[in-house]
């Protein structure tokens, strides 16, 4: 005779808890940083003996304050392969033209990811005096330096950026070439906010060509379309 | 020399888009009439998304680009499958898959700090995008991807598909109509501090032996954001709640909620003009917000279900003559006087399958989608305003021209983050 199952069928398992998160150790906690004023935050950067991950979060803090005085101290750090982008976080949003005169200054001594951080830090403020030095890494051989020399200029714009990068269009291949079109886009913007139409449709118009990369002249052609049909254009 | 006139004759051809592309056919879609995308960083989210989208027969998925191996093969094996052939290509770097010019769009669903440089990218190699949310890190970039898709004309959906769902549809109809009355006050449910509190975490994890560069890519991962050393479990999904990859509980809900809130009462271009945050790290917090006409917004943490256990992400609308209130759950709460002017609503699964739909029509009309990129930029624009003033501790003022706040200068520092080079937007 065949048995039959009596027993009761195993209650559905408890949906399992998921695991605790892990815990920063002690030495990767921000702690007393996060309360610390410049002048303290300073010292850490300062301190040979402070960690790497103070190091960061001193930076991080000190961009937050403003603080203009840990300027050169963040500059030192431009080069640090894991500090680098922390000693740009704590210099992008410091409101003293001495960070723009250090950045510039650091142009000539950095290379590879370094340089390039620089240049975006440049773009991201906006230095117009940089410019030269941005069109000559514009044409340099690394093409993402010269890619993110291309970025900047378009996003300082203006008139001199709409010539420096119209004269480098035919000079530049591939990514660049790209990059400088891109470049060219954000000018018309630009100059289509300061009121500067005629200059910004012309820039468009020159955007249309047959040679240029097709994302950038469709976009160029809608640009004209956008500014030609807006009803707020001058009539 | 090409005169503008010309130049506009010619450029109303990729304005229009050819009639075979606007409407469906009977049967079977025709290769040319299927828009075909890629997708970069498909996790557990990203792979609910694709699954809507591989149901569209005029949509076609042929690549996969993501940092760990493990997941590449998981996506090319879900779209093989679907196909039924071995076509779906898998590639470690985006340039490669944007390159391709047979791809129309691509589908971004990696961790919040590449949801901005990615959609950039993208754009500028003429692609469309459907982006998870948050989308962005910072005031900056929300505002730099609203600018960037607006200058490339690529079509930009956020993932924040409610904005397609039957409920809050609904309730959104029921103030447009006049129904609540003046609107009073918009209510959102941002993130539960128990699972994401408003202030994330500055700490790093304790570094351990980095896994080899062909299984995962820890640099790629980082991407944009600050190096820090490699620890599996921000690769498992626990780098929310860390502030270098994560806007903490506002961000992750209010990218739904608050925009939610803005797109019914039609604020999809102003924010508030003031945020005060209520609470601390620990507990339950709020952000109150008014806009210049006087309307408020509150951003509370009323738990997962919120207050009328209406469901994960939920809102309110009060009006001066009447309220609703819906979530996940698609249930809507409401005022007696409401309560006539009620219609079924369909299950909250079809939200997605909705705002899909939604792009793939916007995509061939070239009209603009529910959750555009300038719609999306000014929701979080919001938020990270709302996340500055908690971060802050204090009442912050907005200047909804300028940008800026205008009693805080740390406030102002705080709008953007430095990407980790050789990133930028």
């Amino acid at each position: 005779m065949p048995q039959t199952q009596t027993t009761a069928p195993a209650p559905q398992a408890a949906k399992p808890k998921p695991a605790p998160p892990p815990v920063p150790p002690p030495e990767f906690m921000e702690g007393d940083i996060a309360r610390m004023d410049g002048p303290a935050l300073l010292a850490v950067l300062n301190d040979s003996g402070a960690s790497e991950f103070k190091k960061a979060k001193a930076c991080q803090r000190i961009g937050e304050a403003g603080f203009k005085e840990a300027v050169p101290a963040l500059v030192a750090l431009l080069s640090d392969d894991h500090l680098s982008t922390y000693a740009r976080y704590g210099l992008e949003p410091i409101a003293d033209p001495s960070v723009d005169d250090a950045l510039r200054a650091a142009l000539p001594r950095l290379k590879g990811k370094y340089l390039i951080g620089v240049i975006n830090s440049i773009s991201k403020r906006r230095d117009a005096k940089a410019t030269p030095a941005l069109v000559k890494l514009m044409h340099e051989q690394d093409v993402e330096t010269a890619r993110a020399a291309a970025s900047a200029i378009g996003h300082i714009g203006g008139l001199t950026a709409v010539r420096d990068l119209r004269a480098a269009l035919p000079k530049t291949q591939g990514a660049v070439r790209v990059a400088v079109a891109d470049a060219c886009l954000v000018c018309a913007e630009r100059l289509l906010s300061e009121g500067k139409r005629d200059d910004a449709l012309a820039l468009y118009a020159s955007m249309t060509a047959a040679d240029i990369p097709k994302p950038v002249r469709l976009a160029a052609m809608q640009g004209i379309v956008r500014e030609e049909t807006s009803l707020e254009r001058p009539r | 020399m090409t005169t503008r006139r010309q130049i506009l004759k010619s450029a109303v051809a990729p304005m229009i888009v050819p009639s075979v592309v606007l409407g469906q056919r009977a049967g079977a879609v025709a290769p040319s009439d299927k828009i075909v995308f890629g997708g970069i960083g498909i996790g557990s989210r990203g792979a609910h998304v694709l699954s809507k989208l591989l149901a569209f027969d005029d949509a076609r998925f042929v690549a996969i680009c993501d940092v760990r191996n493990e997941r590449r093969e998981e996506i090319k094996a879900t779209a093989d499958k679907r196909y039924g052939n071995h076509d779906c290509q898998m590639y470690d770097d985006q340039y490669a898959l944007l390159a391709r010019g047979d791809i129309d769009a691509v589908l971004i669903a990696t961790g919040d700090r590449w949801h901005t440089p990615l959609a950039i990218i993208a754009a500028q190699h003429g692609k469309d995008v459907y982006c998870e949310k948050p989308c962005s890190m910072s005031i900056e970039e929300s505002w730099a991807l609203a600018d960037a898709f607006r200058r490339y004309g690529r079509i930009y959906q956020a993932g924040c598909q409610r904005r397609n769902g039957a409920n809050f549809v609904l309730c959104k109809e029921l103030l447009d109509s006049g129904a609540l009355g003046k609107l009073q006050t918009l209510y959102a449910n941002v993130g539960p501090s128990v699972n994401w509190p408003p202030l994330p975490s500055r700490d790093w994890l304790a570094g351990e032996p980095l896994p080899p560069k062909q299984v995962l890519d820890w640099e790629r991962w980082l991407g944009p954001a600050p190096w820090r050393p490699y620890h599996p479990s921000y690769v498992r999904g626990g780098w929310r709640n860390f502030y270098d990859f994560h806007g903490g509980g506002i961000l992750e809900w209010g990218s739904h909620t608050v925009d939610l809130c803005q797109w019914a009462a039609g604020y999809d271009n102003i924010q508030p003009v003031e945020y005060e945050p209520v609470g601390t790290n620990v507990g339950p917090y709020k952000v109150l917000c008014k806009y210049a006409n006087g309307v408020k917004l509150v951003m509370r943490d009323d738990g997962w279900d919120g207050a009328l256990k209406t469901g994960s992400c939920s809102f309110r609308i009060e009006g001066d003559k009447g309220w609703v209130e819906t979530g996940d759950q698609t249930r809507i709460e409401c005022s007696d006087n409401i309560r006539p002017l009620l219609r079924p609503t369909e299950s909250a699964s079809l939200a997605l399958v909705n705002h899909v739909a939604d792009l793939l029509r916007a995509i061939k009309s070239r009209q603009t989608p529910k959750a555009s990129a300038a719609a999306a930029a000014n929701s979080h624009v919001t938020c990270h305003a709302a996340f500055i003033a908690y971060q802050r501790g204090k009442t912050l003022s907005w200047d909804v021209a300028k940008r800026e706040f205008t009693n805080d200068d740390i406030a102002n520092r705080m709008r953007s983050r430095a990407l980790r080079e050789p990133w930028r937007i």
